[in-house]
């Protein structure tokens, strides 16, 4: 049996478990008695809130329950905020507004209410030139309390190549930003106070994340001092396995990569506890076809997987645990009253009860972002519809930062006017309306959430079973049974669609034929730009040109002795390129062999 | 009604394949044969695929943008070796690509656009109404010695047309230095992966003026379409000295197409190939593909299998185990790999025929074993 196996154990054994609790409450006086008291005690330290209609409001809606059993069935099945299974939340209080909020007695000694003091939107951007980007974090952030800037790459810098490579200088700065070098780095986030608190930084990439990453703390500590790991905020994506699924963006082969990525890992955890060295994602698993239970299957497998991959490495997952985080995609199917607060329960029900992992390890740290698949071209203003629909269902289920796609999305990089739109729904939902910022669980654990929820745990659990029956994640990843399953589901979506079992509004339902929608405004990279970009690299690699050979060679030999990589890559970044450091990559480790 | 053959691929530093599989997927549910290069394709690689496997059409499904850049290439690349306008190039790219830009790009060559929200079904009937009847003629003898001259006899030779025997140049002498050697065994051994580790030692260690050719057979589905996969999880294979051609089964069982013997004896005649690797289907354990001796057309014959093949008994039913020049234990970091090196020793020991036995881990880089089965079948002579 691989882990996955006593994982699925464990959670059908705290099914089990929780049913004899509530048996045991009712009949057993003491249990019972010590229920009713956490009860009392919880709801005394609810604080509250007035609404600017006046209305006083507890800053948590509880049930009224009166009884020991049906009080030991709400812990057990849905939990505190903040509490273990963590169904309703990863932290006691999320999206709160500190302005409207009594301070609690806590709290009044603790001088002031300390919730909700960053926003949980997150954008992402990335287009042209790092100062194209570096621009659009500063439109973005200009009204923001705390600058949570996220990066998209384009193509080249995604599979570790140089824009000087042979045919890709029309990939150049499209669908994300062109980042060669640490230079290109520095001016990325140019402007931005990188080791303030208020700072957070994310990068979506995972073929050469260790190498972006070194490129970021090289060039902070350029500007900042070298101490300056220690405070950096933020997270990189850096998930091998669902590029093996259902990206296609990896470079080298399973196991090195695997290797660069624990290196990265393991350095972080020691030196950088502010940031989140991997992001497992199932958001690329979903936009390539999946159904939202494979994408939940597939991703907390894959993060189990990386748990075991990094304790056969000698490490603590009660060190590397609350450094991972988790990436979903949250679209309009129904699953998704729920999907997300099933996969904070299974994940802390695996991390407790097998890994023997503490709290901090035990909670789901979850970036949501909407279907990016479910917006379409044809009328495409519905788009702002489905966008905003989806981030309700985002925040029903307590995402701890949320990216909003743009309505024009199905066309270019978010032009700022869309981008604009994206960012303000989450405005509108969690500062203009009231269901959000008064109170926690307005919208938890209705009986509809938790049928839905109940059903899609069984679905995961049936998707473990199989993966297990396998060999566990990397034997199926081997017999592309992640892979099939997507693209299977994938295929179906699309016969759905085409036949109208799944309606798509202005598409197979409404549809005006002499659509006359407004016009889309196209990102485009200039021409120009991209030689620019071109000439930079060029630039770089000549001045650098007598350190190179040395600094790849250095790399190499802690590559072939097993010393940390992400350590000696903060060194080599200072003198080669990114196209450069991946080539060398490759003759050592070898290449990823594409799976199709 | 020759089937018709095309060619889809998804651009250089693109890894958005969900398109494109289930487009792929709808063409061979209606009969088409697809070649699939796979995603993050370069235009010099997606024009060599074409013309080696003389598609009619090339299909390119992109997402992160530089379409009109990649399309352009592409066309250009075509131009300089005269495929255009025989190669018709469409694609599409959901929203990504507009009015404006697909008015650009079919002013310079490009054949069709498929906009977003566009139905399986009207991409099909496209594929049918222009792509089906393109006849394909041989070419003039000023084109021999070229690949796309090869191509296209192979895909004459494919049809069992009775082809030009004029053209093809004097029969193989009985020196020929052309050496073939076939791969066999179960689906999932590691066939392809192994040979693209070949071919890797191949282009490193053999002179620059030396070629390899690979054909790769894929099965039909029923309804004649296929997906023709081979060459999308190749990396060392996308390589001017390489040419590869993909088969379709077409109905015939056992591992081969029914037209592999004719186009092995093209690819011998071209004498352009100073090694021709034949990979067949996934077999089952009655198949012999390659023959016993002589008759089968290669020289050598390997086995290759994985260690979970079953039990023992299974083993003995293995037909080819008796046949096979080598047997090969691929994926050796699996457990029984030990076991599965045991009972096969066994068992050809008592064939007493001097058949070698390996175990490689292809998909570790510079695997010693792989290096080994290079040395014993394509080392230096």
């Amino acid at each position: 049996m691989t882990s996955l196996g006593q994982i699925i154990a464990a959670i059908e054994n705290y099914r089990h478990s929780g049913l004899g609790q509530v048996q045991k409450a009712r009949t057993d006086r003491d249990l019972g008695e010590r229920m009713l008291q956490t009860w009392r005690e919880a709801k005394d330290k609810i604080g509250f809130t007035v609404t600017p209609t006046g209305l006083r409001l507890p800053r948590l809606a509880l049930p009224d329950l009166d009884e020991p059993g049906e009080i030991a069935r709400f812990l057990w099945d849905e939990g505190l905020p903040g509490e273990f299974p963590f169904l309703t939340s990863a932290y006691a209080e999320q999206y709160l507004d500190p302005g409207s909020a009594e301070p609690t007695e806590n709290e009044k000694q603790q001088s002031g209410v300390k919730i909700g003091s960053e926003e949980p939107t997150r954008l992402f951007a990335g287009l042209g030139l790092a100062e194209d980007t570096n621009a659009r974090f500063h439109y973005l952030s200009r009204n923001q309390r705390s600058k949570r800037l996220s990066t998209a790459f384009d193509g080249p810098t995604l599979y570790g190549v140089g824009a000087g490579a042979d045919g890709v200088f029309g990939k150049i700065g499209e669908g994300g930003v062109a980042i060669d070098t640490i230079e290109d780095m520095e001016r990325l986030y140019a402007g931005f106070a990188l080791d303030q608190p208020d700072v957070s930084v994310s990068m979506t990439i995972s073929g050469p994340a260790p190498i972006l990453l070194a490129m970021y703390v090289a060039a902070a500590k350029h500007r900042f001092g070298s101490d300056v790991a220690a405070k950096l905020r933020g997270t990189i994506q850096a998930d091998v396995l669902k590029e093996v699924q259902a990206q296609n963006e990896l470079i080298f082969p399973i196991e090195p990569s695997l290797r660069f990525l624990a290196d990265m890992v393991d350095y972080c955890s020691q030196q950088m506890p502010k940031w989140y060295p991997i992001s497992i994602s199932g958001y690329h698993i979903a936009e390539a076809g999946a159904t939202p239970v494979q994408q939940a299957a597939y991703t907390l497998s894959n993060g189990f997987a990386y748990v075991d991959y990094f304790r056969n490495r000698g490490m603590d997952a009660n060190v590397f645990g609350p450094r991972l985080s988790f990436f979903l995609d949250c679209g309009l199917d129904i699953e998704y009253i729920a999907l997300l607060r099933i996969c904070r329960k299974i994940w802390a029900i695996g991390m407790r009860d097998v890994y023997g992992a503490d709290k901090r390890a035990q909670t789901l740290k979850l970036h949501t972002q909407t279907s990016g698949r479910s917006l379409i071209a044809a009328d495409w203003p519905n788009n702002l519809t489905r966008t905003a629909l989806e981030l309700m269902l985002a925040y029903m289920n307590a995402t701890n930062s949320c990216h909003s796609n743009s309505a024009d999305e199905p066309f270019t990089t978010p032009s700022e006017e869309y981008a604009r739109y994206a960012a303000h729904a989450q405005a509108i939902l969690l500062e203009e309306s009231g269901l959000f910022k008064h109170m926690m669980n307005t919208l938890q654990g209705s009986p509809g959430m938790k049928v839905v929820g109940n059903a899609v745990e069984e679905a995961i659990l049936e998707e473990f079973r199989e993966i297990e029956q396998q060999g566990g994640v990397l034997g199926a990843v081997e017999r592309r049974y992640q892979r099939s399953q997507i693209q299977a589901a994938g295929y179906l979506l699309e016969r759905q669609i085409c036949n109208g079992v799944r309606p798509v509004v202005g598409l197979n339902r409404y549809n005006d034929p002499d659509g006359n929608w407004p016009e889309v405004h196209m990102i485009r990279t200039a021409k120009e730009k991209k030689q620019l970009q071109r000439d930079r690299l060029q630039d770089f690699e000549k001045r650098h040109a007598g350190e190179k050979l040395q600094s790849l060679d250095r790399l190499s030999t802690v590559v072939e002795q097993g010393g940390n990589v992400f350590e000696e890559l903060i060194y080599t970044v200072e003198h080669c390129s990114l196209g450069q450091i991946t080539e060398r990559f490759c003759e050592v480790v070898g290449k990823f062999r594409p799976m199709v | 009604m020759p089937a018709t053959r095309i060619l889809t691929a998804v651009p250089i530093c693109d890894g958005h394949d969900s398109a494109i599989n289930t487009i792929n997927l709808e063409f061979i549910r209606h009969g088409v044969e697809v070649v699939y290069l796979g995603y993050n394709r370069s235009a010099r690689d997606i024009v060599r695929a074409a013309l080696q496997e003389d598609a009619v059409a090339i299909g390119i499904s992109t997402y992160n943008g530089g379409h009109v850049e990649f399309f352009e290439e592409v066309l250009d690349r075509l131009n300089q070796l005269r495929l255009t306008p025989m190669i018709k190039i469409f694609g599409g790219g959901g929203g990504t690509i507009t009015a404006e830009e697909a008015k650009i790009m079919y002013a310079r060559g490009v054949d069709r656009i498929f906009f977003a929200g566009t139905p399986l079904a009207e991409m099909l009937g496209y594929l049918r109404a222009q792509y089906r009847d393109v006849v394909q003629q041989p070419y003039e003898r000023l084109f021999i010695g070229t690949d796309q001259y090869l191509a296209r006899e192979l895909t004459l030779g494919e049809r069992g047309a009775p082809g030009s025997p004029e053209q093809i140049p004097a029969a193989t002498k009985p020196d020929c230095k052309t050496k073939v050697i076939g791969l066999t065994g179960p689906g999932g051994a590691g066939k392809t992966t192994l040979i693209d580790e070949l071919v890797y030692r191949f282009l490193r260690s053999r002179p620059q003026n030396q070629r390899v050719a690979i054909l790769a057979h894929d099965p039909s589905m029923i309804g004649s379409g296929a997906l023709l996969g081979d060459r999308a999880t190749m990396i060392y294979s996308q390589d001017d000295r390489v040419f590869m051609r993909s088969l379709a089964t077409r109905g015939q069982t056992g591992g081969l197409s029914p037209s592999t013997h004719r186009c092995l004896d093209i690819l011998r005649k071209s004498e352009l190939f100073d090694v021709i690797l034949v990979e067949t289907v996934g077999t089952g354990q009655e198949a012999i593909p390659f023959g016993s001796g002589a008759l089968g057309g290669v020289d050598k014959a390997v086995l290759v299998v994985p260690p979970d093949y079953g039990s023992q008994l299974q083993l003995q039913k293995i037909a080819m185990i008796d046949s096979a020049d080598a047997i090969v234990v691929n994926k050796s970091d699996l457990p029984g790999c030990k076991t599965a090196v045991a009972e096969i020793e066994y068992r050809i020991r008592a064939n007493q025929k001097g058949q070698a036995l390996l175990r490689t881990q292809a998909n570790r880089h510079r695997d010693t074993g792989v290096d080994q089965l290079f040395e014993s079948f394509l080392g230096r002579e």
